[in-house]
């Protein structure tokens, strides 16, 4: 985690700002999600409780302090309590992975009496050699806390729910490695800040010996894997459990699936769990296609210069140059959340035989057919 | 080395996620495993069945197996899609895809042979 | 003791009482559970040795997909009944208790071998390749392409035999 103490602190103190940061955004992505669908479906949603609505996040807040923990007899205590601090814990670990922005250099300094040398803070929680393959694998352990719970709870309802889902998450989980195997081909690394760095400057591919260079389009990745995106995209929908893929909690058959039994906090922390997804998948799809950090039209050097000729401090720069960056994601991160809630209320809800078939039968063949044609198509540029 | 970051965010989480529980049951009333209807498993306002053993169908157990043998060949082609490029500049580029060639019609001919004999098919 | 020490005693502990709690768990949910828990433990020793690509495919295939199907099944039995983590019977457990003579026997013999009369490599961490991924792909092209085709035509022999096994007569899809 770093070499002093200083930085062992600020890196832990990143950490947790990063996965407090997951836990604030939650009651505000209920909100958008409540407005959002009231606005969708032609209603006024939730607009009582202070300015539009907003002090309804906190009057739940204190619902939820207020509710009685009372877990049904047939409930297997220590799975049933384990399961919403475990769907925690796998989200918030695969976020800090992905890079959010360009990382922070401070300069050496003196602070009472003794010498602290130049640092370089990574603007992620941890840079990980591995990145993509790292997310994968962390997130794929989200099935046992839904098998937990479902079983946990006692309920056989919450069992059928959990069974669905996490036959779901497994199918789709193929559709979702498969469609990177061509952003891996692209890019030739893990590493999601080397995919990011990879994707600065203006749209510029090699055929042969000639290079095209198209100016008024950025070099995002998009535009060379536009059916890696969409199969990404639409996998990791079904891997985060929303609609139209929620068929672990179809309410006409399964009461609400494996958190049937669960209220108040605990019932909280799954949907924390499940906006986490949401935000991995939202950061990925904006590491691997969107540019990542990068703003389009400007590198990060041209932007460090521009900043330079206003401030002098090196630290201060960089710090700047951050926060520029990090502005640029967020507002791609938050374009793709609004995608994802918009499809939300906007597609119904797939039959269990239907979902199956187009992970497997679909999804998988085309995200075959992209790998498949990628590596055709680079080697053939290599020629 | 990320191990360490990992190790104390995951510790600091369930810490976060223990607090909440125990400060929900503070302050909503403690554990009363009492008798009433509250604490009966929920199902729609019926009686709740005592058997809890619901018979499932096979094709989750396949979907789960297929799920690992797919799983495996995927994650075999992540090493050949990053070392790709670099096989393609030294020269071996044709050796390499022809290498992966067989093994992706391997792995075609599997899959369309679970489509075509039905094995995905939920009815 | 070092930081790295420290990580790796620790997720030695960790990784040595989840592999003892799936024994010893009267409970098989539990015991599957831990067998889960163990495989990620692993997956961080991978990681504390730089083996990055490794430890990620240990996450994704075996707890993120073989452990999954453990537990799946296990929960469908529903087995929260079972009683005892070992069997009565004076035979049958005198017979476990010479064959987990045999076996830790054998361990230790190989280790204590290997200790004092075998020269054993010890590379220092700081010598271990960083871009493990790169080089695991090179060496799989290289020195074991036959064996990763033969792991395409294995697998797919795995998946045609499932899928028979999950056809044949009795199941609740079998053909009529």
């Amino acid at each position: 985690m770093g070499n002093d103490f200083f930085e062992i602190t600020v890196n832990a103190i990143k950490l947790v700002v990063i996965f407090l940061m997951i836990v604030q955004a939650v009651p505000l992505l209920v909100w958008v999600e409540r407005r959002g669908s009231a606005f969708i479906q032609n209603r006024l949603g939730p607009n009582r409780v202070g300015p539009l609505g907003l002090i309804q996040l906190l009057a739940d807040a204190v619902k939820f302090l207020g509710k009685e923990d009372a877990p049904p007899n047939k409930a297997v205590k220590l799975l049933y309590y384990t399961a919403p601090v475990f769907a925690l814990i796998p989200g918030a670990i695969a976020y800090c992975a992905i890079p959010l922005s360009t990382p922070i250099s401070v300069e050496a300094f003196d602070f009472f009496g003794r010498h602290f040398g130049p640092y370089r803070f990574a603007m992620q929680g941890y840079d990980i050699n591995i990145g993509i393959v790292f997310i994968l694998g962390i997130s794929s352990l989200a099935a046992y806390t839904i098998l937990m719970a479902g079983w946990g709870s006692g309920n056989k309802y919450a069992l059928m729910g959990a069974l669905r889902a996490s036959a779901q998450i497994i199918s789709y989980e193929l559709a979702l490695g498969l469609s990177i195997v061509g952003v891996i081909l692209l890019y030739g690394t893990f590493n999601l800040t080397e995919m990011i760095a990879a994707q600065s400057g203006p749209l510029a591919f090699r055929w042969g010996s000639n290079q095209y260079v198209f100016s008024f389009l950025p070099n995002w990745g998009i535009f060379f894997q536009p059916v890696g995106a969409l199969i990404f995209f639409a996998a990791a929908f079904a891997e985060s459990n929303r609609l139209p893929f929620d068929l672990a909690e179809g309410e006409a058959e399964l009461v609400a699936g494996f958190h049937t039994e669960y209220g108040g906090f605990k019932m909280l922390m799954f949907f924390i769990g499940e906006y986490a997804h949401m935000m991995i998948a939202s950061g990925l799809v904006v590491t691997f296609f969107l540019g990542g950090y990068l703003i389009p039209g400007f590198t990060v050097d041209e932007i460090k210069n521009w900043v330079g000729t206003f401030i002098n401090n090196g630290t201060a720069v960089s710090a700047v140059v951050c926060a520029f960056h990090l502005l640029s994601y967020l507002l791609k991160l938050t374009f793709l959340m609004w995608v994802f809630i918009w499809i939300r209320w906007t597609l119904p809800r797939f039959r269990y035989d239907q979902l199956m078939d187009l992970g497997w039968k679909t999804m998988l063949p085309w995200a075959l057919g992209n790998t498949i044609i990628t590596a055709g198509l680079i080697y053939w540029s290599y020629q | 080395m990320p191990l360490g970051g990992i190790l104390f965010l995951a510790i600091f989480i369930g810490a976060f996620g223990t607090f909440l529980i125990y400060l929900a049951r503070f302050t909503g009333g403690g554990l009363k495993t009492g008798r009433g209807v509250k604490f009966e498993t929920y199902e729609c306002g019926l009686p709740a069945e005592e058997k809890n053993d619901t018979k499932v169908s096979v094709k989750f157990y396949l979907t789960g197996i297929l799920f690992i043998l797919f799983d495996i060949e995927i994650i075999f082609m992540y090493p050949w899609a990053v070392t790709f490029k670099d096989f393609l500049q030294n020269g071996t580029g044709l050796y390499v895809l022809g290498a992966m060639g067989f093994f992706l019609l391997v792995f075609i001919f599997g899959l369309f042979w679970e489509i075509k004999s039905k094995a995905l098919d939920w009815d | 003791m070092t930081a790295d020490a420290f990580l790796f005693w620790f997720l030695a502990i960790l990784t040595l009482g989840g592999a003892l709690s799936v024994i010893l768990m009267a409970n098989p949910i539990y015991s599957a559970l831990s067998l889960a828990f163990t495989m990620i433990c692993l997956a961080g020793v991978f990681v504390s040795l730089n083996a990055y690509f490794i430890a990620g495919v240990q996450a994704i295939v075996y707890a993120g997909a073989v452990t999954v199907l453990f537990v799946m099944v296990l929960m469908l039995f529903d087995l929260k009944h079972e009683g005892k983590p070992f069997s009565p019977g004076v035979a049958s457990n005198a017979l476990k208790l010479v064959f987990l003579g045999i076996f830790s026997g054998l361990l230790i013999g190989v280790l204590m071998i290997s200790h004092f009369f075998a020269e054993i490599d010890v590379t220092d961490k700081a010598q271990l390749p960083q871009e493990g991924s790169r080089a695991l792909g090179v060496a799989l092209f290289q020195r074991h392409l036959f064996s990763f085709e033969a792991l395409g035509v294995l697998l797919l022999i795995v998946a045609v035999g499932t899928v028979s096994l999950a056809r044949s007569k009795g199941g609740t899809h079998a053909k009529h």
